[in-house]
């Protein structure tokens, strides 16, 4: 049994040896992917455009645009553009030019100086709601540290304050995402090996002759899974190593967590593998994988929390991503990676990964068809 | 007598409302080469491929080796080599690692394995070639290889889809030496089936006629000629003219020919592979008497006699006799009249 298992093993990895290009390709897209997503995202918004339109010419005015001054060479946040006219700069919002204006009206500094509410006008391109709600956000903190000098006339008031104090050594937001690197890289492998494999020799007919031999339904599944886990453990090692280096991670080395991670990597690639048999059981065109491929891809990586944080979702996706293998290999390595070895704190995420490996694993082998 | 190396018993496979095998019964005696010849879409594939176990029959029966293809499917790929039609090698593997993989999943120990590799790689010609990629492969030398693949385990029963499909003509000739030399040398039974005529009768010492997934006809190649009625045909080959153009005095010749009592049969085949000259196959009671007479019926129409003459016939004229049409009438292909009646037999019964 184990002779045959392996002779169907040795087909598939000297078909994919032969095959230099999908190799490349499997180390290279999640490691450009890492690139462009660690340089779009980086945490927070950068260079948000913002017209200002002052009206008033008054020192709260004044104190007011020095604010945004500072968040324009502080966070970057903001690129400030000086305006006359509150219509074109209304103008340059709609047309794109601008993600806000804000228009600091005629009576600014006396209703400040007042007491009364003073009132500034931001116009802003909902459209885009990200922009949108990071310039209001900003925009807001200025404002509000400048109604609390204005209001200086309470002393005692007691604003809460909060320190908060950092367990970890910080992690960059591209290394962040090194984990979801390595998941896409997981996920690439089982796309290309494993079931897609099965497909091919459907699609050309070359299955007919395996078929006529005497390998089990068990054995073509194992042979399927097992040199898809190989190919794929291997490219994703690859790809961490390759994440570690250009982000410049500092990771807690050591035996015990480079087993660890080879544990995840092999676990979660087995799984995804098995679950792929079972999707494609049937299927016998490459374009279905390609389709299926596109959207599992999206459907499993987003809601994983490679990217976001799992707990900002609402309370449906939360719940997919407490059924998505994904999000507990991305918790496991970010765990391994970022925090130290500790099995306690991958306990769960390596039981989790195990038994959808099994489920899957018995899924694909009642499903898989042994006639053609 | 060897015990049967293939029993089929009411075998039916339907495709939806397609009844792509529709009862069928027939016995393979252990030994034999056996032949299953009918045009595309007769049910041939479907056959072989329900006694290889690929698969489910929708009714009826099958044993092969001794074994129910349905109860013991294991026993049956064990004992049986598969051919398929669609060329199934790995591409991108060499010849060496096709075979070594292959043999494998038989689990055929390293030993045997390495003796029995050199041994197929020399008889199909391909030692040379043996560490090159199957991608570099001409359709000839592939399918060389895939008989190699397919005797790689010592099978006792070998089946082939349509061997030769695709292939020229010498490339042809050398996978029929090929099959008739390893029968012999291996005691194999060959179970194949095709759409050529000359290669069924080469090749085969029972064949059976297959049609919309019926047996038409079953007997040995010689029975099936004899077979025919009359058991004689009259070739007339018409002088190339003008006026032959015209359909209508050619209806009229035909429809005079058939009207006399001696004659059975006349089918009109589109000239020869050079000219564009009118053949009729008349078939006759009795031939030498029949000449004179036709003769004189063609030059009484007007028409120039190129040829007349007496046809041995050929497993195609077998077919038409059985289905009312060419088998190859599918694939548009013009008939040559010397198929089977010219080719030796080189496997005596
Ligand atoms: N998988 C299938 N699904 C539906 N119809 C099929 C299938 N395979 C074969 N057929 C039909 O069954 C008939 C017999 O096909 P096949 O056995 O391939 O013929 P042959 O090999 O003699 O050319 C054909 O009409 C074909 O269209
Ligand atoms: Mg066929």
């Amino acid at each position: 049994m184990i002779t045959r298992i392996f002779a169907f093993v040795e087909r598939d990895l000297r078909k994919f040896m032969r095959n230099p290009l999908t190799i490349f390709s499997s180390i290279c897209l999640p490691i450009v992917y890492l690139l462009v997503l660690g340089n779009s995202f980086q945490g927070s918004l950068k260079n948000l455009p913002l017209g200002l339109v002052d009206l008033d010419h008054g020192p709260y005015a004044k104190r007011m645009i020095e604010r945004i001054r500072s968040l324009e060479v502080g966070p970057d946040t903001v690129e400030m553009r000086m305006m006359r006219d509150s219509g074109e700069a209304e103008a340059q919002v709609r047309s794109g030019q601008l993600k806000g204006a804000l228009i600091i009206p005629p009576d600014f500094s006396k209703a400040v100086f007042r007491g009364t509410t003073p009132q500034v006008g931001l116009i802003v391109d909902n459209t885009d709601s990200v922009s949108a709600a990071a310039l209001q956000q900003a925009l807001r903190a200025a404002f509000s540290a400048l109604k609390l000098d204005a209001v200086s006339v309470r002393p005692n008031r007691v604003v809460p304050q909060i320190r908060s104090m950092e367990l970890y050594r910080k992690v960059d937001y591209d290394a962040s995402i090194v984990p979801g690197a390595v998941i896409m890289a997981i996920f690439m492998g089982t796309m290309t090996t494993g079931a897609f494999n099965l497909v091919m020799d459907r699609f050309l007919g070359v299955h007919e002759s395996y078929l006529s031999t005497p390998l089990t339904k068990g054995e073509l599944v194992l042979g399927i899974i097992i040199s898809g886990v190989f190919v794929t453990t291997l490219i994703a090692l690859v790809v961490l190593g390759v994440g570690i280096w250009l982000t410049d991670l500092r990771v807690a080395a050591g035996v015990s967590s480079f087993l660890a991670v080879v544990m995840v990597i092999a676990l979660s690639a087995m799984g995804l593998l098995s679950m792929m048999c079972v999707f494609l059981a049937r299927v016998d065109h490459p374009r279905i994988v390609g389709l299926f491929g596109g959207f599992l891809n999206i459907i499993f990586f987003f809601p994983s929390g490679a990217v976001y944080p799992i707990e900002s979702f609402p309370a449906w996706l939360r719940a997919f991503s407490k059924v998505n293998p994904e999000s507990y290999a991305v918790h496991a390595l970010r765990s391994i990676l970022f925090k130290g070895m500790n099995w306690q704190a991958v306990q769960a995420d390596l039981l989790f990964l195990s038994g959808f490996m099994g489920l899957m694993l018995l899924l694909s082998t009642l499903t898989f068809k042994r006639t053609l | 007598m060897p015990k049967p190396a293939v029993v089929v018993e009411n075998l039916v496979k339907h495709y939806g409302k397609q009844r792509a095998i529709d009862g069928i019964n027939f016995d393979v005696a252990g030994g034999i080469c056996f032949g299953s010849l009918g045009p595309n879409g007769a049910g041939k594939t479907t056959l072989i491929r329900i006694l290889t176990g690929l698969i489910q029959p929708t009714q009826g029966r099958a044993w092969v080796a001794g074994f129910d293809v349905s109860q013991g499917p294991d026993a049956v790929r064990r004992a049986i080599g598969v051919v398929s039609q669609a060329m199934t090698t790995d591409l991108d593997l060499t010849a060496r690692e096709n075979l070594d993989i292959y043999a494998r999943y038989y689990g055929v120990s390293y030993k045997e394995r390495r003796r029995r590799i050199e041994a197929l790689l020399e008889r199909v010609g391909l030692t040379a070639r043996a560490n090159d990629l199957v991608a570099s492969y001409s359709g000839g030398m592939r399918r060389r290889l895939e008989i190699a693949r397919g005797l790689i385990h010592k099978p006792s029963i070998l089946f082939l889809d349509e061997p030769t499909i695709g292939l020229d003509p010498q490339s042809r000739r050398v996978v029929w030496e090929l099959l008739a030399q390893f029968r012999q040398d291996e005691q194999l039974t060959i179970f194949l089936t095709t759409h050529y005529m000359d290669e069924a009768d080469f090749l085969c010492e029972r064949i059976a006629i297959i049609d919309t997934g019926k047996i038409v006809v079953m007997d040995t190649p010689s029975e099936l000629k004899k077979g025919i009625p009359g058991g004689n045909i009259v070739e007339i080959v018409l002088a190339q003219d003008q006026s032959l153009t015209e359909d209508r005095r050619l209806d009229t010749l035909i429809s005079k020919l058939s009207s006399r009592p001696f004659v059975q049969q006349v089918i009109q085949k589109e000239g020869g592979a050079l000219t564009d000259s009118i053949r009729l196959q008349v078939y006759v009671t009795n031939g030498p008497e029949a000449i004179p007479i036709l003769m004189g019926m063609v030059q009484d129409e007007g028409f120039g006699l190129q040829s007349i003459g007496l046809m041995r016939p050929s497993l195609e004229d077998v077919f038409i006799h059985y289905t009312g049409r060419s088998i190859r009438a599918e694939e548009g292909q013009k008939v040559n009249f010397f198929i089977g009646a010219g080719v030796p037999r080189r496997m005596g019964g």
